[in-house]
């Protein structure tokens, strides 16, 4: 007698069929969720039990993860994926040469009072010839120099960062006295954006075509596993297993490939990380610049491995129905 | 318990494998089919097992047309019957115990429920000790068992065998079709695909003859 015959028979003969129903309906669930938990480990032990096949397949999703999420880190360790961009857009206000420390700072107090502006910052002359020469490294040349021949200036954060508003701006702030030219860096800034949307799409682009890899490799390998096990599908339709049952095992297993993958990828990128970080900090510091190599935080590598698992686990369920639907029992 | 009206399956449009099958098999009666290879035995018990769907005609199994059932219902319709394969299909990398237990897991029955009905069917069928052997170990007569053992293992109400003795030597068929019977006394629905017309003539069956894809002959029982 057939499960449905058997639940139906036990509602009917019971008064408490409700009931019944119930319990009929929880150990179906509890006979699912232990299949689920056979399958698991059932599909963790075939890989296990073939080490190198399986490092190998996860060791080409590793790769294949690894390039995206690199060119990822490294945007973003060039602030280039800042949304906080805009906050470096700044106007430069050069002052007349013949003003003085006291007047500069009258000057600088003036521009801050406008509602346009957010803040400013005075650099003297003094300032500016000690970050010039700190920036070029020119100290002695400079040295040389009997009389400072930069301006003073002053650094204007404005409210608003389009570049209209601060076209306008700079108008407006030329006109003030002792201002003798404004220089706003729209161009730079304008280069930078798009530079980071570039960087933004050839990341993603990258990201789609490698994860289409993954799917690749992942569904390849189920794909060899599928005709592995092709009388045993045949003999367990034969015998009345749904679909789901069949395609399980294959699942877990693409689910296991992926996480295997991401978990090397995520390792593969610490080890380099570490093999990097020493030369990129010693240049870095070379230029006079701090600098930290990007790696992966908390969120970071939990999306990886995230969508490492569900890449494994799409990639095994395209193969599988692709594959099923050619296994019909003879 | 299966009823085939003016059943014709015809493969590639040209090839008729069966034509104008008509009978029907009662509730707990056991059923020989024979008929030369080629006769269209297997294609019946196909069409049975809704491997295939007839290309004409009703195929009726405990009251249903079973060419009506959806795809997802397939399955569930397989588990109320036993199948006997000549070659066993059995799983070579997992033992005795497994491959009986087999429909059973499928059906997600109790780990405990499957211990005890598992061995049931193997003590049936006298393989109790050896349900940790591999079945490569066995030898084909202990194969075939296990296969039925596998078959009988949920109580299915309707039990078909295809050549259950197909490799078998005079005195392990007899065996083999004496434990058919012993199914077939609690209940059982039996059908068996048979072309060992000795054995046949010997047990006193009803018997159905097919002859290039036509029933010839329906002998009742005796």
């Amino acid at each position: 007698m057939s499960e449905r015959e058997n639940a139906k028979a036990a509602r009917s003969a019971s008064p408490r069929g409700a009931r019944s129903q119930r319990t009929v309906m929880r150990s179906r669930f509890s006979a699912w969720a232990r299949h689920h938990r056979a399958m698991c480990l059932d599909s963790a032990g075939r890989l296990i039990r073939t080490p190198v096949a399986s490092l190998l397949t996860m060791l080409a999703i590793a790769i294949a993860l690894i390039l995206p999420t690199a060119l990822w880190l490294s945007l973003d360790g060039a602030r280039l994926l800042d949304a906080e961009l805009d906050e470096s857009a700044t106007l430069t206000a050069y002052l007349d040469s013949d003003v003085d420390e006291g007047e500069a700072m009258r000057v600088a107090e003036a521009l801050g009072a406008s509602p346009d502006v957010e803040a400013v910052r005075l650099i003297t002359a003094a300032e500016g010839m000690a970050e010039f020469q700190q920036a070029l490294g020119l100290e002695d040349a400079l040295d040389r120099l009997e009389t400072n021949p930069l301006p003073a200036s002053i650094v204007v954060s404005p409210e608003d960062a389009s570049p209209e508003a601060m076209r306008s701006l700079a108008t407006q702030l030329e006109a003030v006295g002792g201002v003798d030219e404004v220089r706003l860096d729209l161009a730079w800034l304008e280069r930078l954006k798009r530079l980071a949307e570039l960087g933004r799409r050839v990341t993603l682009a990258l990201g789609v075509l490698f994860g289409l890899g993954v799917l690749l490799v992942v569904g390849n390998t189920i794909r060899l596993a599928v005709e592995s096990r092709r009388q045993e599908i045949e003999v367990v339709t034969l015998i009345g297993a749904t679909h789901g049952f069949v395609r399980r095992p294959f699942l877990y297993s693409g689910a296991w490939y992926g996480l295997g993958g991401g978990l090397l990828a995520w390792v593969l990128l610490a080890l380099g990380r570490q093999w990097l970080s020493a030369p990129a900090t010693a240049l870095a510091e070379s230029y006079g610049a701090s600098f930290t190599m990007p790696g992966l935080d908390g969120a970071g590598s939990a999306t990886l491995l995230v969508s490492s698992t569900l890449l494994g686990l799409l990639g095994a369920w395209m193969a599988v129905s692709r594959h099923l639907a050619d296994i019909r029992p003879r | 318990m299966i009823a085939f009206e003016h059943v014709g399956k015809r493969y590639g449009g040209r090839f008729e494998a069966l034509a104008n099958i008509d009978f029907r098999v009662q509730r707990g009666e056991m059923v020989f089919l024979t008929g030369h290879s080629g006769a269209g035995k297997s294609s019946l018990l196909r069409l049975i097992m809704r491997l295939e769907r007839p290309s004409r005609g009703k195929v009726r199994v405990a009251g249903h047309d079973i060419a009506g059932l959806h795809a997802s219902q397939v399955p569930f319709y397989r588990r109320q019957i036993g199948v006997v394969f000549q070659d066993h299909q059995l799983l070579f990398d997992r033992d005795v115990f497994a491959n009986v237990a087999l429909p059973l897991e499928i059906q997600g029955a109790e780990p405990r429920e499957i211990a005890r009905r598992t061995r049931a069917a193997l003590d049936k069928v006298g393989l109790l000790h050896r349900e940790k052997a591999l079945p490569i170990e066995l030898s084909g007569g202990e194969q075939q068992r296990v296969g039925i053992a596998r078959a009988v293992v949920n109580k299915p109400s309707l039990l078909l065998a295809d050549e259950p003795t197909g490799n078998l030597d005079p005195q392990l068929s007899a065996d083999i079709m004496t434990l058919f019977e012993d199914f077939n006394r609690i209940g059982t629905t039996v059908l068996i695909a048979s072309h060992d017309l000795a054995l046949i003539a010997r047990l006193r069956h009803r018997v159905l003859r097919l002859r290039d894809g036509r029933l010839v002959g329906d002998q009742e029982a005796t």
